[in-house]
């Protein structure tokens, strides 16, 4: 099966903290991944290094993107890896306060606008006719996380639960075809959890995308991801499926400390 | 109603309204004078709001491009003997030059350094333009006149209709601006500068245009001024200035398209307004004082900015009537 994301050797410290450690994985295409680890393991660093928002001190990430074409994205700009379909969303939310909804989610499709400074000044019939269309699909978008009916209203003013939604209709916009998402659980409630855990489900199968997620409700990792790694001092521990990451004796030493620590 | 919320038509109300002192006879010409000086002012605010108020950027430089442009336009007419509008066009060449170097250094600096360095940037100008007397006139300054477009010489008023024109016109770009993906990526940027890196904005990038465009509009207003009072010199052009656009950006509104306006407005009017009443306009400073006082009280209370006061009283009076309908009163 053909790889979208492949992590090798990935090293970074923070002073003589290693945060994370010589790991390595990868993640097929339409598959959902998920990374679990106790507190502190390093798993919002991995992201952190895969989206080159920190620049790794080792190792080599590669994306495949749509077309097949190999990148490597070790010291790629920040900013150019959604181009390649690469998205995320972050564990604390990260949204637009100051603008609507549905601004918030057309920002996800920053980079398909055509339309320079002056063109937009001079609200060039072009450049209104891209941002309509683009307008409609993030209107199209909103309805599939079921935010149609609020659309203008502004993000401040949202509940977490909300938010959580618009920064997943925000990935969605740039047609992805690997979404990471850090703790899109988070600050849910269980019926929030289950309605998510669908919406997830639905977009890896429906809209051929790979997901990589973090989070800490086991219920949603075991249910969801077809293959997830547990990860502890920025080590990897284990890999394989939910029933294996269960059995796993590293990881629940891991997760519940070892007999001889008590 | 609906063509009461048409923005473009809003601006033009706008505009309509400034031109009242030169269309109502017998307005004392420093009515039009005092006008004037709301309208530059307006139009160098307009850029700061874009800076400031869109894009998060702080700047304590740009009275010193709007002095730059000023002198630049007074040499270019008068001994270069450039056509007017060819003129301005050159003159906000030099500040929009200068707008991306510190657009440049904004990628470094933030906040208070950025504050610091444009304020140095803004020292460093206005001390050139007392030692370069040949181009500036040194301490007494440079004039010039009242420009001729396309062969039509200007009058007072002239200059004047053509300064509401062109605040009017730069309304508009602006509005378009900050409503486009442009506009949005500057927002982002403000608000979470992870997100928008996250999202493919290029923070260098979008910093460079938000410093651009402001030079540019500071540059403008250089323009205006040195034709409508015919004189510039080195005094006009200090960090105060810079500040003053700041404070006026946000007591109007910031992030707003008319606060930079509002905030021109308020900031020209008020003063002379105390000025005007008996007994405290007499005594000296208290005009000015009280300004001041009004104003720290208009921020504890109204953070947010004038412009907003309109939309509040109705939405105060809309849920007021809700809920007499509901009974609860």
């Amino acid at each position: 099966m053909d790889q979208v994301l492949s992590v090798d050797h990935l090293s970074i410290s923070f002073g003589g903290l290693r945060a994370v450690d010589d790991l390595s994985f990868s993640i097929n295409r339409h598959e959902i991944y998920g990374l679990i680890g106790p507190n502190g393991a390093g798993k919002t660093t991995v992201f952190n290094c895969i989206t080159q928002f920190y620049k790794p001190d080792a190792g080599e990430i590669r994306f495949t993107d749509q077309m097949g074409k190999e990148h490597l994205l070790n010291g790629m700009p920040a900013h150019k890896i959604i181009g390649l379909g690469l998205v995320r969303t972050f564990q604390n939310t990260e949204i637009i306060r100051e603008l609507p909804i549905i601004d918030n989610v057309l920002l996800g499709a920053h980079t398909e606008f055509k339309a320079g400074v002056l063109a937009n000044m001079f609200a060039m019939p072009w450049a209104r006719k891209q941002e309509r269309e683009l307008r409609k699909k993030a209107m199209d978008v909103l309805a599939y996380v079921g935010l149609d009916k609020i659309a203008n209203e502004y993000a401040g003013a949202q509940p977490y639960g909300v938010l959580k939604l618009i920064e997943l209709g925000r990935t969605l916009m740039c047609d992805p075809s690997l979404i990471i998402l850090d703790e899109p659980a988070g600050g849910l409630n269980d019926s929030e959890t289950e309605r998510l855990t669908e919406l997830i489900r639905g977009i890896a199968k429906e809209r051929h995308c790979a997901i990589l997620l973090v989070e800490h409700d086991m219920k949603l990792v075991m249910g969801l991801c077809d293959r997830i790694c547990a990860i502890s001092f920025g080590k990897k521990l284990a890999e394989g499926t939910a029933a294996e990451i269960q059995k796993n004796t590293l990881v629940q030493d891991a997760y519940l400390g070892k007999e001889d620590d008590a | 109603m609906r063509l009461i919320r048409n923005k473009y038509l809003q601006y033009l109300l706008v505009g309509a309204v400034f031109l009242l002192p030169v269309i109502i006879h017998g307005v004392p010409t420093a009515t039009v004078t005092l006008a004037a000086s709301m309208v530059y002012t307006a139009i160098a605010g307009l850029g700061i709001n874009v800076l400031l108020g869109y894009s998060g950027q702080i700047s304590l430089g740009h009275a010193a491009f709007m002095g730059l442009s000023a002198y630049m336009s007074a040499y270019l007419t008068k001994q270069l003997e450039l056509p007017f509008l060819l003129s301005m066009l050159v003159a906000v060449i030099a500040p929009l030059l200068i707008g991306l170097i510190l657009g440049a250094i904004a990628v470094r600096l933030e906040g208070f350094y950025l504050a610091i360095a444009t304020l140095g940037f803004g020292e460093i100008l206005r001390q050139l333009f007392i030692e370069m007397d040949w181009f500036t006139g040194g301490f007494s300054g440079a004039s010039a006149t009242y420009p001729k477009i396309f062969g039509h010489a200007l009058t007072k008023n002239g200059m004047y209709i053509f300064m509401v024109g062109l605040l009017v016109a730069l309304m508009m770009l602006v509005y378009n601006l900050v409503h486009s993906s442009t506009g949005r990526a500057m927002i982002a940027m403000k608000s979470s500068r992870t997100a928008a890196m996250a999202m493919g904005v290029n923070v260098f990038q979008y910093k460079l245009i938000s410093f651009a465009i402001s030079s540019v509009f500071a540059g403008l207003a250089g323009v205006c001024y040195v034709h409508f009072f015919r004189h510039v010199d080195p005094t006009v052009w200090t960090a105060a200035l810079s500040l003053n656009l700041i404070a006026l950006v946000v007591i109007g509104g910031a992030a707003t398209v008319g606060g930079a306006v509002v905030g021109a407005v308020v900031m020209h009017g008020l003063p002379e307004l105390m000025k005007g009443m008996p007994i405290i306009g007499e005594i000296p400073g208290v005009p000015l004082l009280i300004v001041g006082i009004l104003m720290a009280i208009m921020l504890i209370f109204y953070p947010r900015g004038l412009i907003h006061i309109p939309r509040d009283i109705v939405t105060f009076f809309q849920k007021r009537a809700a809920r007499a309908q509901k009974g609860d009163v």
